[in-house]
């Protein structure tokens, strides 16, 4: 039974109409898009461009000469100098070098090196120091602190004076100076000049100091001497003063010689301008002038003005203000005094021993005084210098010993220091103005084993005399006169200097007793100033100690001397006598 | 004085960097021979960052003006090739990187500064304090002392030993500065 399906049918087709409304061309139309543009993008930034480079960096240039060939086999040759810790035993680890702190001396140019690239090129040479440490130069004893100062003020200088006070090294400083110049081929021959009692001296010297550089001491005949000035193999020439007199001829100008380097040794001899001497070494052609002397000034600051007329010409002159000459001279001179440098050296012990005349030298001096001083106030205008002279030596002598009887006050107090002397085993230098003085206290201290070392103790014999001094132990004293020993010795193994009279200048003086006082001195070295009082060595004194005054001054830059040199009315005041005419000054 | 044989010559180029206020930096090279003979000396004219210098290179300034510019510029001036350059100061290293030669840095000494410049204790007792410190050097003995390269250049050590040892090298390797600081005070009146 199946139910019949009912179907109903709708027509679906619905009728549709258009309608003309005038939309249809409107639909038929593409549709109108209108556009807006929009600029995302940003206007383009400013650039701003910074070099980094900076400017192109400007750069001086100095070139050096290398040192000549031979010296550069030397110094590959020379060994370095090993530290006490490169001895340690291998295998161990090498330690770090600890350097010790050390001075550094470097070679100053000086004012008048102008130029630029030389300046530099002694600022940029090695140390000296360096120049020991690394073998490159080898010396018997490591020089000083002060004495590498001494040595780099001489290096540059076409013109110096080396001033230092006796017994510093001066002639050390000059030959390593001499040797380090030769070496390094800045100068090719050397003329040393000395007093003529030096010359063995610096002959030992040059040994020690530069066993490798060839010396000649000019000496002979004639012929001799001529051959020798003229060999050009030996670049260090010795010469004396009296020699350069006699061979005038061939070291002037007319001679053909020409040397790098003058060195004149105890130069105050050529103080006085108008000497022979001075003369002479002023005409040696040369391209180096140096002088070594201990005291520049031994009266007055003309003796300074001398010593210029060498080195410099017309660069001090007579009667310069003393501030002017200290600071115009002052590039050229280095002086240094034991004080100042050699803090650790023995002191000097001054002990002025101010004794009365014995009675019988009291009256002969004072018949003499008073018969001279009359007979100087009777010669009236006829008086001179000279005349005031002879009596002062007449009562320095009575001062010695009385003419009559031989006694002396001096003499007694000189047996009773000698016993000192000779029973601590020690040994004494006495320095007299006289031979005669000196063989007359001879005849008194013979128990002292005395030698004399004088003017009339010929020179070959002078070497000698010191060495038996040196090595005798029974000799305790040497007699010595101001003229013959207070120059180039060295006699540091003595510690009591006696000055039985006293020399005109405190320079002298100093000389004598630096044989005794100078580097190697065991200990403090006593000075007995023999005084007479009541005297002519009385005023005498006061006159040195205003010199020692005006030599401080100079070089010491500070204050102004009391006086300058020796007025002739001061040698007429020491007899309160008048001058019958105007200033003088006079050499000692 | 011997003219120079130029091509036989064995040298060590010293540089060091003088900073003077207000004049600006100046560079000095001291060429020696193995004996510490000077043979050339080469100084710059005062050297000055300018402002963007300083800005930009920040921390890099002085390695960039003591080496590449001032070391540069006075390495450039030799009139002989130098076996190495020593410097006393850090940032010289930096030149190292511009040149084929090797560049060794020593500290200064302690004795140096007692004499000159009253060092401190602390630094008296150690006088290779700096060399070790450094992050970028390599340290090592060289003659004694205590020297140090740059780590970028390490075998640069190797090369310093061994032209050390055969040419027995025993040069003082602080002093030379001292002369150069003195020339360059010399040169221009500063330097120290």
């Amino acid at each position: 039974m199946t139910d019949s399906l009912e179907t109903i049918s709708h027509d679906l087709n619905i009728k549709t109409e258009v309608i003309p409304l005038g939309w249809t061309a409107a639909l038929s139309r593409a549709p109108q898009v209108t556009i807006t543009s929009e600029n995302f993008k940003a206007e383009r930034p400013k650039v701003v461009s910074l070099t980094c480079g900076g400017p192109k960096i400007g750069v001086k240039s100095f070139v050096f000469p290398e040192a000549p060939a031979w010296l550069q086999a030397l110094e590959k040759k020379a060994p370095p100098k090993k530290d006490a810790s490169a001895d340690e035993p291998a295998g161990e680890e090498e330690k770090p070098r600890k350097p010790k702190a050390k001075r550094v001396t470097h070679i100053r140019p000086p004012g008048d090196v102008i130029k630029l690239e030389d300046r530099l090129y002694y600022l940029l040479q090695p140390s000296l120091e360096s120049l020991v440490t690394s073998g490159a130069m080898e010396f018997p004893f490591e020089p000083f602190p002060y004495q590498f100062e001494g040595i780099a003020f001489l290096y540059p200088r076409h013109a110096a004076v080396m001033a230092d006070e006796m017994g510093l090294g001066k002639t050390m400083q000059s030959i390593s100076t001499m040797r380090m110049l030769l070496r390094a081929g800045e100068i090719r021959s050397v003329l040393l000049v000395c007093p003529k009692p030096l010359v063995s001296n610096w002959k030992r010297e040059f040994n020690l100091w530069a066993p490798e550089i060839p010396i000649s001491v000019i000496e002979g005949d004639s012929a001799k001497r001529s051959w020798l000035w003229r060999d050009n193999q030996t670049p260090v020439k010795i010469a004396n003063y009296e020699l350069l007199m006699r061979d005038q001829d061939i070291v002037g100008e007319d001679g053909g010689l020409h040397f790098d380097l003058v060195v004149l040794d105890e130069a105050q001899r050529i103080k006085n301008t108008s000497s022979t001497t001075a003369e002479i070494a002023t005409k040696i052609p040369r391209t180096r002038s140096w002088a070594l002397t201990g005291t520049p000034i031994e009266n007055s600051t003309d003796d300074l003005v001398g010593v210029f007329e060498f080195l410099a010409p017309g660069l001090l002159t007579k009667g310069m203000n003393i501030k002017a000459m200290s600071s115009t001279a002052g590039e050229y001179i280095i002086r240094r005094t034991k004080d100042l440098v050699m803090t650790d050296m023995p002191p000097r012990l001054y002990r002025d021993a101010e004794l009365h005349l014995s009675p019988a030298q009291q009256e002969a001096y004072e018949i003499a005084e008073k018969e001279g001083i009359v007979r100087l106030e009777d010669m009236g205008q006829e008086l001179t210098v000279q005349h005031v002279f002879e009596l002062v030596l007449r009562l320095k002598q009575i001062c010695n010993f009385d003419p009559l009887t031989g006694e002396s006050a001096k003499m007694d107090q000189l047996k009773a220091d000698l016993e000192e002397v000779a029973a601590s085993g020690k040994k004494a230098i006495l320095f007299s103005q006289w031979t005669r003085t000196i063989q007359e206290i001879r005849k008194h201290v013979e128990p002292f084993g005395p030698l004399e070392y004088h003017g009339k103790v010929p020179h070959k014999q002078r070497e000698g005399v010191i060495d038996q001094f040196k090595n005798d132990p029974s000799k305790h004293v040497i007699l010595m006169s101001y003229g013959a020993g207070s120059v180039g010795l060295n006699l540091q193994f003595c510690e009591y200097v006696f000055l039985f009279d006293r020399w005109w200048n405190p320079a002298i003086e100093d000389q004598a007793i630096n044989r005794a006082h100078r580097i190697g001195a065991a200990g403090a070295v006593t000075i007995s100033r023999y005084l007479a009082v009541g005297t002519i060595e009385d005023r005498i004194n006061k006159v040195l100690e205003e010199k020692r005054e005006l030599f401080n001054t100079l070089f010491s830059d500070t204050g102004e001397p009391k006086k300058v040199g020796f007025s002739k009315d001061e040698i007429f005041g020491l007899f309160d006598l008048r001058s019958p005419k105007g200033p003088i000054r006079f050499a000692a | 004085m011997s003219n120079r044989n130029e091509k036989s010559v064995p040298t060590l180029g010293f540089l060091t960097v003088v900073e003077h206020t207000p004049g600006g930096l100046f560079g000095g090279l001291l060429v020696l021979n193995l004996a510490g003979r000077p043979l050339e000396f080469h100084c710059t004219a005062p050297v000055k960052a300018n402002r963007a210098q300083e800005i930009l290179y920040g921390p890099t300034l002085k390695p960039y003006l003591y080496g590449e510019q001032i070391g540069g510029a006075l390495l450039a001036k030799l009139k002989t090739p130098a076996l190495a350059v020593c410097t006393d100061s850090e940032h010289v290293l930096s030149l190292r990187d511009h040149i084929d030669i090797p560049v060794a840095l020593i500290p200064p000494s302690c004795a140096e500064e007692a004499v000159t410049a009253e060092a401190t204790s602390t630094y008296r007792d150690e006088p290779a304090q700096l060399a070790v410190a450094l992050p970028h050097v390599r340290s090592f003995q060289l003659g004694g002392y205590e020297v140090a390269v740059s780590d970028q250049h390490e075998t640069d050590q190797t090369t310093l030993e061994a032209m050390w040892q055969e040419r027995s090298i025993d040069l003082d390797l602080n002093e030379p500065f001292t002369r150069i600081r003195e020339a360059i005070e010399e040169a221009h009146g500063v330097g120290k």
